[in-house]
C-alpha cells in the first residue's frame, strides 16, 4: 500500500502482462484509479481492442471472481438484479395453508386467530425465495468480485437508470426487503461500442477509458504475447501490414483480435514470409466485409512492400 | 492547490468539455491519490476522470498542455549584484524588478490585472490589449522614460550594467504578463468562440448562413436534434411490446390462493408515428429546406418512419438518399435534382396525393415547408383538404416573416385554412421550436 502510485501502476502493467494482456500506461492507470477510488470504469473503443479481455485479466490479476452481465435490448431487472422463485413461493403457500390449521387450532374468535396469524413468521418475501442475478451476486459476493457489464450500449435507457444506484452507492434497493449493500465493493467495468450514446448520468459516475487501436509497437508486443511461436520478422511484417490497412477507408477496421487470429492462421499455414498470394487468400480473417476485402486486395502489393521495407529497416538498425 | 484544479476545470469547461461538480470532486480525490509531482501521470489520470468522450479527450489534451505550460521555467534567477543600484533608479517598477522578488512581482501583476478588469476578457483578439493595459497599470511607461533618460545621459554607446539588467527584466516582465493574460483568457474567455458562434447561428436567418459554415451549423443542428431526441425518446420507449408480467400476475392472484386466475400483461403500446415532409426547394426557399431536412434526418432515433419529398414544380421522393449517404451530399443531390425552376404548389400537391395518399392515416403528420408563392398558378386547395382530413395533423412552415404572407403571389391564407398549425420558421431557433412541437404532438 505504501508503494507510490507509479510503482503500483507499473506493477499492474507487469501483472497484466503475465496474464497475457499487454496494456498501455493509460489502461493500467485507469485500473489503478478504479481500484483505489472504488469507482466503476466505462471502457469505450472500437470492437476487438480488448475491452472485455481487460475485465477478464483484471479478475485474474486481483484474484477475484468475474461476474459477467451481457446486455441486450429488453434486458430488465428480473434478469440483471434478482427474481423471486415463483414456483417455490407457490408451493410455500400450499404448505402454509396446511400449517394454518395447526396454528389456528383452538383459537377463539376472529381477534385471537388474527393475533396468532400476525405472530406467525412470514417468509414469503425473504432471501430464501430470492434468485440472485449477476448484479446482486456481485454485491453479495464475500470475497469481492470483478463485475463486467458488457456492451451497455445495447441495453435500453431504462436499464441505464437501474445501474445508477449500483454504480454510485454499491447498493440495490429491493422493495420487499430493503436496501442491500455490498459486502465488498466490486470492481465494476462497463464496456460500450458506442452504438448509442451513453447517458450523461451514467458517464458522470464512471471513470472513462478510451482504448483506441494500438500503435505498431504496442501491437507487436501484443502479438508476441499472444502468439509467441511467431518469428520476429513475420511478426513485424504482419503488424505493419495491419497498421497499413487501418489507414485505408474501410467499413470495419481490423482490430487486435483479428490481427491475432491472422497471426495464428499464418503460423498454422507454416509461412515464414508475408506473401501477396497468401495474404490475399487469408484476408477474410482480417476483414469482415466483402467490400473491404475488395478495397484491400488492390492495395496488397503496396502494403506488403512497405511492410517488408520497414521491417528490413528495423532489422538493419 | 485546490484552486489550481478548479481553475483548470473552468478552463476545460471553456473549451467545451462538460465537467460536472461531481467529476471535479473525483478529480480532487485522484489528485489526493497521485499528487502533482508527475506531470505525465497527472495528465493520464485526469484524462480518465474528467473528459468522457474521445472528442472531449482530445480537447482535454490541448487544454491541459496550455494550462499547465511549464510555469517553472519562468523562475529566472535574478542576477542581482549590487543592491545599491536600487537607489539609482526612481520608478517603483524598476525598484521592484531589481529587488527581484518573484512573489511580489506576481502579486503586482495580479493587482494590475484586476484593475484592468481582466475578467471581462472574452475573445483571443483581446489578449494584446489586456497585456498592454496591465503593463501600463504597473508603470511600464515610467520605467521606459527612465531607461530613455539613462540612455541619453551616458556618454558612450555601451549600455551600463544597470540599464542592461533593467531591459532584461522588462522583457521578462512582458513575457510573464502575456502568459498571465493567456491563462486568464483560458479561464474567462470563450476559448473556441463556439458559444458566440452558436448563438449567432441560432438566431440568424437560415438563408443567410454562408455555405462555408455549413459544417459547423450541421454539428449545431445535430446537437440540438440530440437534445430533442433525448427529450422525446423516453416517452416513446415506455410504450413497447407486451408480455406476461409474472411478478404482477402472482401478486394479483395471491388473493385466489395462488391460483393463477387473472393474468397481468406488461403492456407496451406500439406507437409508430409517421412523418411526411414536403419541402419547396426552389430558389430562395431551398436554403431553408436544407436545414429542415438536416434537422429531421438527425432525429431518426425518435422518428421511426420519415419520408421526405422535395419539389419545385414536380415532386420527387428523397428519403433513400438521406438514409444512405451523408447528409451534406444528400442535400446537394436533392437540390440539384429537384431544385430550381418555377414553383407550382398545385402540381406538387397533385403529385403527393397520387403518390402516397393511401399511406396517410391518423398517425401521420404532414409537414410542408414553403413560402406558398405559387406564381399565380392554380392553388388546388381541395387537395390540401384531402390531406388534412386523412392525416393526424398538417404543419406548414413558412420561412418568410409574417408581414410578407399574402403579399404578391403568396397564397398562405388559402392553404393555412387546411393546416393544423402554421409557423414562421426563419432561423434555427424557430426551427427547433417547431420540431419540438412536432415531436410532442406526432407521437
Amino acid at each position: 500500500m505504501s508503494d507510490g502510485p507509479k510503482k503500483t501502476i507499473n506493477k499492474i502493467t507487469k501483472g497484466f502482462a503475465k496474464h497475457g494482456y499487454i496494456c498501455s500506461d493509460q489502461i493500467s492507470t485507469a485500473v489503478y484509479l478504479a481500484s483505489e477510488l472504488e469507482k466503476p470504469i466505462l471502457i469505450e473503443g472500437p470492437p476487438g481492442v480488448g475491452k472485455t479481455e481487460l475485465a477478464n485479466t483484471a479478475a485474474m490479476y486481483f484474484k477475484k471472481e468475474l461476474i459477467r452481465l451481457q446486455c441486450y435490448e429488453g434486458l430488465d431487472e428480473s434478469k440483471a438484479l434478482y427474481e423471486w422463485r415463483y414456483g417455490k413461493q407457490l408451493l410455500y403457500t400450499q404448505i402454509l395453508k396446511e400449517q394454518m390449521q395447526e396454528v389456528l387450532e383452538g383459537a377463539k374468535g376472529l381477534k385471537e386467530s388474527l393475533g396468532r396469524l400476525m405472530k406467525f413468521e412470514d417468509i414469503f418475501f425473504s432471501e430464501d425465495f430470492l434468485e440472485t442475478r449477476p448484479l446482486l451476486q456481485a454485491l453479495t459476493s464475500d470475497k469481492g468480485s470483478v463485475l463486467l457489464i458488457d456492451e451497455v450500449d445495447k441495453s435500453d435507457e431504462e436499464f441505464e437508470a437501474l445501474l445508477l444506484e449500483i454504480l454510485s452507492e454499491f447498493q440495490i434497493s429491493i422493495p420487499e426487503l430493503g436496501v442491500r449493500e455490498a459486502k465488498v465493493k466490486p470492481l465494476v467495468m462497463l464496456t460500450s461500442n458506442n452504438s448509442r450514446e451513453i447517458g450523461d448520468a451514467l458517464k458522470r459516475r464512471c471513470l472513462h477509458l478510451y482504448i483506441p487501436f494500438p500503435d505498431a509497437k504496442l501491437e507487436r508486443q501484443i502479438v508476441q504475447a499472444r502468439v509467441p511461436e511467431i518469428s520476429e520478422s513475420m511478426q513485424i511484417q504482419l503488424v505493419n501490414f495491419v497498421q497499413g490497412i487501418r489507414q485505408l477507408d474501410l467499413k470495419k477496421q481490423p482490430a487486435i483480435s483479428e490481427t491475432i487470429d491472422w497471426a495464428k492462421t499464418l503460423i498454422l499455414l507454416n509461412s515464414e514470409e508475408l506473401e501477396a498470394k497468401l495474404a490475399e487468400e487469408t484476408l477474410n480473417i482480417l476483414l469482415k466485409h466483402q467490400q473491404d476485402i475488395e478495397v484491400v486486395k488492390k492495395e496488397i502489393p503496396a502494403l506488403i512492400s512497405s511492410a517488408t521495407e520497414t521491417s528490413d529497416g528495423k532489422s538493419i538498425n | 492547490m485546490e484552486k489550481v484544479l478548479t481553475d483548470f476545470v473552468k478552463a476545460l469547461r471553456n473549451s467545451n468539455v462538460r465537467v460536472s461538480p461531481a467529476e471535479t470532486l473525483d478529480a480532487m480525490s485522484v489528485i489526493d491519490e497521485i499528487g502533482y509531482d508527475d506531470r505525465e501521470l497527472l495528465k493520464r489520470s485526469l484524462s480518465i476522470v474528467l473528459p468522457k468522450t474521445p472528442d472531449e479527450k482530445q480537447k482535454f489534451e490541448t487544454c491541459f498542455d496550455d494550462f499547465f505550460s511549464d510555469e517553472i521555467k519562468k523562475q529566472v534567477p535574478v542576477a542581482l549584484k549590487e543592491l545599491k543600484d536600487i537607489e539609482d533608479v526612481e520608478s517603483d517598477l524598476a525598484k521592484k524588478l531589481l529587488e527581484g522578488s518573484q512573489a511580489e512581482l506576481m502579486i503586482s501583476i495580479a493587482d494590475a490585472a484586476e484593475a484592468s478588469e481582466i475578467r471581462e476578457i472574452r475573445y483571443f483578439t483581446q489578449r494584446s490589449v489586456f497585456t498592454r493595459r496591465i503593463l501600463e497599470k504597473m508603470g511600464v511607461g515610467k520605467l521606459e522614460d527612465e531607461l530613455m533618460s539613462i540612455g541619453s545621459s551616458r556618454q558612450d554607446d555601451i549600455p551600463t550594467e544597470l540599464e542592461q539588467e533593467l531591459r532584461n527584466q522588462l522583457t521578462g516582465l512582458r513575457e510573464r504578463v502575456s502568459d498571465y493574460v493567456q491563462q486568464q483568457f483560458l479561464l474567462h474567455g470563450d476559448v473556441s468562440g463556439e458559444q458566440l458562434r452558436e448563438q449567432v447561428f441560432k438566431s440568424m436567418n437560415m438563408a443567410q448562413i454562408d455555405r462555408s459554415y455549413l459544417h459547423e451549423v450541421h454539428s449545431l443542428v445535430r446537437k440540438m436534434a440530440k437534445k430533442l431526441a433525448n427529450l422525446h425518446s423516453r416517452r416513446k420507449k415506455n410504450y413497447r411490446r407486451g408480455k406476461l408480467d409474472i411478478r404482477k400476475t402472482i401478486r394479483e392472484n395471491w388473493v385466489n390462493q395462488g391460483v393463477l386466475f387473472n393474468l397481468s400483461w406488461s403492456y407496451k403500446k406500439v406507437d409508430r408515428p409517421k412523418i411526411y415532409v414536403i419541402c419547396d426547394v426552389s430558389g430562395s426557399v431551398g436554403a431553408y429546406a436544407r436545414f429542415m431536412l438536416m434537422f429531421l434526418f438527425s432525429l431518426t432515433e425518435v422518428v421511426s418512419k420519415l419520408r421526405a419529398f422535395v419539389f419545385s414544380s414536380n415532386l420527387g421522393e428523397v428519403t433513400d438518399e438521406f438514409k444512405d449517404s451523408n447528409l451534406d451530399k444528400a442535400i446537394e443531390t436533392a437540390l440539384q435534382k429537384h431544385g430550381g425552376g418555377s414553383t407550382d404548389y398545385g402540381q406538387a400537391l397533385t403529385d403527393f396525393v397520387s403518390l402516397c395518399i393511401d399511406e396517410i392515416d391518423k398517425k401521420t403528420t404532414v409537414v410542408i415547408l414553403g413560402d406558398a408563392r405559387n406564381n399565380f398558378g392554380p392553388e388546388k386547395a381541395n387537395l390540401m383538404k384531402i390531406i388534412n382530413d386523412r392525416s393526424k395533423q398538417v404543419f406548414w412552415l413558412n420561412p418568410e416573416g409574417k408581414y410578407r404572407w399574402d403579399t404578391g403571389d403568396s397564397v398562405m391564407t388559402t392553404y393555412s385554412a387546411y393546416c393544423t398549425k402554421v409557423f414562421q420558421c426563419g432561423n434555427i431557433e424557430q426551427l427547433e421550436r417547431v420540431i419540438s412541437t412536432l415531436l410532442k404532438t406526432a407521437i
